[in-house]
């Protein structure tokens, strides 16, 4: 794999910054060059917050709609706001209740486009967990677990330790190992 | 044995803060604001890693900013100086006097701007400024290549004692990229000011002779840029399209990519542009002349095309084929660029939107996910105080987090920085003229006062203006990621500085009446308030100021702590909405299945505030 495109996201507050940034990690220990994109500043407060990021031979670290390879989005809005990003044949990892919750005109043309829709409750399993905080990482964790992603298990789980502040560690890693059993299933 | 080349993944602000320590500045001064914020914090720690005995300061605001870091020029140190793009407003008077008198020490200005607007009262394009002031511009297209150009930029202007702009998009202030690190230069350079009146202190005669002297710098390095081949190159060696494309900054590195993905590049000629002014006019002369048309892609405005001088090939915003407005995003590019090959049977690209698609996600109707103040907020206990006390008032408020106040309908005006101040006394007045007495309250965050508060409140005092300032003091620079603030007394290394309280300040503004309170105590807000108005209204009354403390809880987490009440809803409640209309908090929502009002956990941070929200007294504290 020499390029990939990736979407994430959600609201501020969700960690889709640090999301973006396990991913550009990774790119790193892959020797691929990364470039991406980030929301600062007012939208933090609640507002939209978007990542962009491309690994391999990019100039500019936005997403032109209808190229992206791979979406992480964290909230059901901001899923329907950012499929548009996605190319035929891409995938999306959406958090959600359950694919029955999502529009079914939507869905019907996204598997026209060829492109797949994994739809999990990562909010929940994270309730579960008693980390609200840990959504983000267990859906990632979840798209490994499906064997759809180019990342892989040890890989994502080095990023991880390697980045993640000591008192969060623990629980980012189980919310990993949580997000992985489900996509494996 | 050379070392290993370090590569580290770094924000575009933290490439340009390494570029900074990398060209071995002495000094740097910044006022946050977004997308420049990150600068300053990066070479902060830079400074901590290498052991550097770099001067870094959170300056009050930006003109303050500037001629600190132009003092240490003077002084022949190397200087830089960060801020946003309206913040190169706040210092322009610096910025156009100092083109002339110029600098020792090179210095370094970077002013980012904000194209969309994201975070900003304007789309205004800092290279104007840099045409304006009559000081040259580089214009970086990625992280990398804005730490590089730093570097450049110091350089240049030490040659030609003359300071330089850089401005970053906020697509380059917030890229990230693995960036490649190279050496810290270190320069042994102590103070030295060599007096020099005719210069330093110059005369209007004497500022003649300055201008021409500028002029004669701009034109060699006007030269200087002709023979650059970093920054100013061709991609694209052959004869290419008849439609040719000078671009620069994002827009350049989005247009690659785009030409990339469409079998184009190589055959569609790029001229980019690093350095806009002064631009280099024989380069471009000559590219336009190899095309039968040029298209120039350039953000936020026409700097580059309106200095081109035969503009009779030329495409771009003054003909109208760029949008005059708005962020040229990848999709924006691509349908510009469409259109233009499509026009001149260069090629044809396909559509890239999906208008089936689009239309039905418009079909559903999506709520506009607007910005809003945290779940906790203390500004939004006061705000909620301010509409319930003084319901029929002019709000005048600020820039800051507290702009958000928008959402509870208690902001009326945001003008700049210090306006909520300026135009409370300009309202007073024009009312006043009248015979007419109005209520008027003035919100500012305690940063924005010590940016540009004082003068406003002394001029509103002098000319004896009555309104009620509500200071909203979260004890921090909240909105662009918790800066410290003099009141603070922390300086941006951390280390110790002078506090300087915002009462003794309020006072020596002239201001008799001050009072302090926590705006969780809502009822007592709303009471004094209420006091407020009685004072503004008496003959001798002025301005009252409260001073509505409480931290900021993103910063202060343990300021969640210090009260906690847990809070339920009554059956009493019946949906009429009021709390999330009047109050907007996070944590509270509509379940509309069952239409009452519901407390989201996620968010809710028992702060209690709500309580006092509940017109029919449905949100109760859970009996411990």
């Amino acid at each position: 794999m020499e390029k990939v495109q990736i979407i994430l996201a959600g609201i501020g507050g969700q960690g889709i910054l640090f999301s973006s940034r396990i991913f550009s990690e990774w790119g790193l220990k892959m020797g691929l060059p990364i470039m991406g994109s980030e929301t600062h500043g007012m939208s933090q407060r609640g507002g939209s917050v978007i990542a962009h990021l491309k690994l391999g031979d990019f100039h500019s670290p936005m997403i032109r709609g209808g190229t992206a390879d791979i979406l992480y989005s964290f909230e059901e809005n901001e899923t329907y706001k950012s499929l548009k990003f996605l190319r035929s044949g891409a995938i999306c990892f959406a958090n959600l209740e359950s694919a029955e919750r999502f529009d079914r005109k939507i869905l019907d043309h996204l598997q026209e486009k060829g492109i797949t829709f994994r739809a999990y409750d990562a909010s929940g399993a994270a309730s579960r967990m008693g980390s609200i905080m840990s959504t983000n990482i267990i859906l990632i964790g979840y798209s490994v677990g499906t064997g759809l992603v180019p990342f892989q298990y040890d890989d994502l789980k080095s990023v991880l330790e390697s980045i993640t502040k000591k008192t969060y560690l623990e629980v980012n890693l189980k919310a990993f190992e949580t997000g992985f059993r489900a996509g494996k299933e | 044995m050379a070392q290993k080349e370090e590569v580290r993944i770094l924000l575009g602000n933290a490439a340009i803060g390494r570029g900074i320590v990398e060209a071995g500045c002495h000094v740097m001064t910044s006022y946050p604001g977004t997308p420049s914020s990150e600068i300053l914090p990066a070479v902060v720690a830079f400074k901590k890693e290498l052991g550097l005995n770099t001067y870094i300061e959170w300056s009050a605001n930006e003109k303050v900013a500037f001629d600190n870091a132009l003092a240490a020029s003077m002084s022949g140190k190397r200087a830089a100086v960060a801020m946003k793009q309206v913040g190169l407003n706040v210092a322009s008077d610096s910025l156009m006097s100092s083109a002339y008198t110029g600098v020792i020490g090179g210095l370094v200005i970077i002013s980012c701007d904000d194209p969309g607007p994201h975070s900003s009262q304007t789309e205004q394009d800092s290279r104007f400024f840099g045409m304006f002031a009559k000081v040259p511009v580089y214009d970086p297209s990625t992280p990398q290549e804005a730490k590089e150009m730093v570097k450049e930029a110091f350089e240049l202007s030490e040659s030609f004692q003359i300071p330089v702009l850089v401005r970053p998009t906020i697509r380059v202030s917030h890229a990230r990229q693995n960036v490649k690190f190279s050496p810290v230069e270190v320069f042994d350079r102590p103070a030295d000011f060599k007096k020099n009146p005719d210069r330093w202190a110059a005369t209007p005669r004497y500022r003649l002779m300055l201008h021409k002297k500028l002029n004669e710098s701009l034109i060699q390095i006007q030269e200087r840029f002709e023979n650059d081949t970093r920054w100013n190159y061709r991609i694209g060696d052959g004869p290419g399209t008849s439609i040719g494309i000078i671009t620069c900054s994002m827009s350049f590195a989005a247009l690659m990519d785009i030409l990339e993905e469409s079998n184009l590049k190589g055959s569609v000629n790029v001229l980019k542009i690093g350095t806009p002014y002064p631009l280099p006019q024989r380069k471009v002369a000559a590219f336009i002349n190899k095309h039968e048309k040029v298209l120039v892609i350039e953000e936020t405005d026409a700097v580059i095309e309106s200095q081109i001088i035969d503009k009779s090939k030329v495409l771009g915003r003054l003909t109208g084929h760029i949008p005059l407005q708005g962020e040229l995003v990848p999709d924006v590019i691509y349908n510009i660029l469409a259109g233009v090959l499509e026009e001149h049977d260069v090629a044809h690209l396909e559509s890239s939107t999906d208008a089936e698609f689009d239309m039905r996600i418009d079909e559903l109707e999506l709520p506009v996910r607007r910005p809003t103040l945290c779940a906790g907020c203390p500004e939004r206990a006061a705000f909620f105080a301010i509409r319930k006390a003084l319901p029929k008032a002019i709000y005048t408020s600020d820039i800051g987090c507290y702009t958000l106040g928008l959402n509870l309908n208690a902001v009326d005006t945001v003008l700049d920085m210090g306006a909520g101040i300026t135009l409370a006394s300009g309202f007073y007045q024009a009312y006043h003229q009248d015979s007419n007495d109005i209520a008027i309250v003035a919100t500012m965050g305690d940063s924005t006062f010590y940016h540009s508060g004082t003068a406003s409140l002394l001029n509103a005092v002098y000319n004896k203006a009555k309104f009620i300032l509500v200071i909203l003091d979260n004890e921090i620079t909240a909105m662009t990621g918790m800066q410290p603030t003099p009141g603070l007394g922390i300086t941006a290394d951390g280390s110790e500085g002078v506090k300087i309280p915002l009462e003794e300040l309020i006072r020596g503004c002239g201001v008799k009446w001050i009072r302090t309170i926590d705006p969780y105590d809502v009822d007592a807000l709303i009471a004094l308030l209420k006091e407020a108005r009685v004072y503004t209204q008496s003959s001798d009354g002025g301005v009252a100021a409260i001073i509505a403390r409480h931290p900021c809880l993103i910063c202060y987490p343990e300021a969640r702590r210090e009260v906690t009440v847990k809070v339920e809803i009554t059956d009493d409640c019946n949906g009429c909405n009021y709390c999330i209309d009047y109050f907007e908090c996070p944590a509270l929502r509509l379940n509309e299945e069952q239409d009452i009002v519901e407390i989201d956990r996620k968010f809710c941070v028992d702060c209690g505030v709500c309580i006092n929200v509940c017109p029919r007294g449905a949100i109760v504290p859970i009996e411990s």
